[in-house]
């Protein structure tokens, strides 16, 4: 017996002292919160595919257990919310054969409760510049999309929220998860009414057009109907300065224009394809991007000139490059952090280069109005362009101003836009109800855009093609280069 | 298809929009099959290679329906240039010119076939477009039309099943990867075997991407009249 006991003993110690060596090192590896960290229920329970339906209708069945009762409650003070989700409610929507746990994705756990909310993200992407302007990423997909009215502007993260309390502030439940019809605009005045409490403009505004691409991320699409005019006017005035073109003789030919086109565009090709593309490229980089020959005539001309045209330039292309980006990768942090006008980096640069155009702007005007060089013969047209850029930059300004001062950018990421946050501050004085200003600052600054634009091939800004042009003609065909004044 | 002549040395074949727009297809074309077809074997290394190379499937994607906008982008063009081509240049669309095949068409391929088993004593004088000209150029320009509307299909199958049922989605799916072999097989191999590695103009013809004719052409075009 004596020696049985022993046997039983020295075994059970070495059970006990097996499972301490081989389970310690295991327990110690697995994270030792674990035992009072929350528990994923369907870590034990059966882990269903939901990527089939099959998995989606078990799932769901797991949820609604609970979910589709009408006492299922949540007590928030003394009031009893419901809890209930009706699921015919989502038969009319592209969430019919989705699972409660594809978009809520952190609630199947103990503690039952949900930190993140549901996840459109997982599957969906942001808006671009079309649909829903930049100022809308600071908006959850729920706000709009939710048939529930009530939106609210959350404090601790500056976003644009589904409220859970209606306007009286008694709390409200979300029974019904159909959406709301997105292509309808009445949907926009749940934010964009006068009085609204989330910092938007008291009407609904278009969205961006293509052209505003020039200084602006933008659509691929014209848009509003004053877009439509100003590229009816500026695709005419092209049209027109073509056909100017073409009125003269091509290597002899006078007549046909299908053969002048035929012997231009061969000459093109034969220049494209040929080592005179390297003198092309030389003149492209170095006299029409970095404008030798007006350094060459003066240094202050340059300056004058590049405030306004790199600054330009530099848009357009921070402007295409995010176009690119969002086209490619929706989600990519770069392509978000140029479309966001409330980031620093680009708030910062987007502001500066304003800066430099209305610089480059007053320094023109100061040398046309007041100094008159003997060089500048001042004409109206361009008296005319250096007004109309001006307007449109001291508008977009006074835009970002108020568009600060609506949405009450948290100050410490607004002072990036620098001088539009000093504008909001000086704005924010005076007692206006700047959401109803808003939309005629926009519009003011759309209508000064597509004046822009409109003018380009008629007035003085006509140079923008065809100084470029007659630099790389004159350098194929070797003319030699006389010096301008 | 060039109307008129021109005052440089040697005639032109190809106008500067052929010309185009064969390169960009050329560039579409090529993107198009490197992308698919690293769908189409995405288990093997060359393909997962150039998975890695171009940031993921989400890129190739992107890259892919680029490229498809741009190639069938050319088709459209090409048919405008067809009707500009009637109606404003009073072109013809029959005759020596033609793109479209014809009788001789036929007499040229008995009289080739013959001239390889030594039965003939010369080639046959083609005109512009001689049927190994046709025969590439149809293929692409139905190949680009069947591959355009199947792409289609399944670039937006929810718009298309709503008129359409469902199984329509595989077909196209089917027809869109074996119509994707037959095109590079065609043009990968037998278009530039044709086209390029002739004795008579190996190793390449310029033609197409100069738009003047080669010598053997201007030959050719003197054995005609």
């Amino acid at each position: 017996m004596i020696a049985k006991d022993w046997i039983s003993l020295v075994m059970i110690a070495g059970i006990v002292c097996i499972s301490i060596l081989v389970g310690g090192p295991l327990l110690a590896a697995e994270n030792t919160d674990s035992w009072t960290e929350n528990r994923v229920c369907l870590d034990c329970h059966r882990k269903v595919n939901i990527n089939t339906n099959e998995g989606v209708v078990a799932s769901n069945s797991f949820c609604l257990q609970c979910h589709s009762k009408p006492d299922c409650n949540r007590m928030v003070g003394k009031k009893r919310v419901s809890l209930q989700v009706l699921p015919a409610t989502l038969q009319d929507t592209p969430h019919h054969y989705s699972a409660c746990i594809h978009c809520h994705t952190d609630v199947a756990r103990s503690p039952h409760r949900s930190e993140s909310g549901a996840q459109c993200g997982a599957c969906h992407t942001p808006h671009g510049e079309g649909t829903a302007h930049a100022p809308h990423l600071r908006v959850d997909c729920q706000a709009c999309h939710f048939k529930s009215e009530f939106v609210q502007l959350d404090s601790r993260d500056g976003r644009i929220k589904l409220s859970r309390s209606n306007t009286a502030g008694e709390p409200i439940a979300i029974v019904d998860h159909g959406l709301a019809n997105a292509s309808d605009q009445q949907l926009c005045r749940r934010c964009h009414r006068a009085g609204n409490v989330v910092g938007a403009p008291a009407s609904v505004l278009p969205a961006k057009s293509v052209l505003c691409i020039v200084c602006h991320p933008a659509p691929a699409s014209v848009g509003h109907g004053l877009f439509w005019a100003a590229t009816v006017i500026f695709l005419l005035g092209l049209f027109l300065m073509l056909r100017f073109w073409f009125i003269g003789a091509v290597q002899g030919e006078e007549k046909s224009l299908h053969r002048k086109i035929a012997l231009s565009s061969d000459a093109i090709w034969q220049t494209i394809f040929s080592r005179q593309i390297w003198t092309v490229l030389k003149v492209l980089i170095i006299d029409i991007v970095m404008q030798r020959r007006i350094l060459q005539e003066s240094v202050q001309r340059w300056s004058l000139h590049s405030l306004i045209f790199l600054a330009i330039l530099v848009r357009f292309a921070l402007s295409l490059l995010t176009g690119l980006l969002f086209s490619i990768n929706p989600e990519g942090e770069l392509a978000l952090a140029l479309m966001n006008k409330n980031h620093p980096a680009t708030a910062f640069v987007y502001d500066l280069l304003g800066l430099f155009i209305l610089l480059g702007v007053l320094w023109a005007a100061i040398q046309r109005l007041v100094v008159k060089p003997a060089h500048v013969i001042a004409e109206i047209e361009d008296n005319i362009t250096i007004g109309i850029i001006g307007a449109l930059v001291v508008l977009g300004f006074l835009t970002t101003a108020v568009r600060l001062l609506l949405t009450q950018v948290p100050t410490e990421l607004a002072l990036y836009s620098f001088i539009g946050f000093s504008l909001s501050r000086l704005l924010g004085r005076l007692s206006v109800d700047w959401q109803s200003v808003y939309p005629v600052l926009w519009y003011a600054h759309a209508v000064m855009g597509a004046v822009l634009i409109a003018y380009l091939p008629f007035g003085k800004l006509k140079h923008v093609f065809n100084v470029p042009l007659t630099y790389l003609m004159e350098e194929v065909s070797g003319i030699k280069r006389e010096k301008r004044v | 298809m060039q109307p008129g002549p021109h005052s440089s040395d040697s005639p032109i074949r190809f106008s500067v929009l052929h010309r185009f727009l064969h390169l960009v297809v050329m560039i579409g074309f090529t993107g198009l099959a490197l992308t698919g077809f690293s769908l189409a074997f995405s288990a093997t290394a060359p393909a997962r290679a150039f998975m890695w190379l171009v940031g993921g499937t989400g890129h190739a994607a992107w890259l892919h329906r680029f490229c498809a906008v741009i190639t069938y982008g050319c088709v459209v063009v090409h048919a405008f240039w067809f009707l500009y081509f009637k109606w404003c240049l009073d072109g013809r669309w029959t005759g020596p010119d033609s793109i479209f095949p014809v009788r001789k068409d036929f007499k040229d391929l008995r009289h080739n076939l013959a001239y390889f088993l030594g039965r003939e004593k010369s080639p046959p004088a083609f005109d512009k477009f001689s049927y190994i000209d046709k025969i590439d150029y149809w293929a692409l320009f139905m190949g680009m039309n069947t591959m355009g509307i199947t792409g289609l299909v399944l670039w937006f199958p929810e718009w298309f099943t709503r008129y359409l049922p469902g199984y329509f989605v595989n077909i196209a799916q089917l027809l869109h990867f074996f119509e994707a072999l037959l095109a590079v097989v065609v043009k990968f191999f037998i278009h530039i075997g044709m086209a390029h590695f002739r004795p008579a103009v190996y190793p390449a013809d310029t033609s197409i991407f100069t738009g003047r004719s080669s010598h053997e052409q201007t030959t050719r075009e003197e054995l005609k009249i």
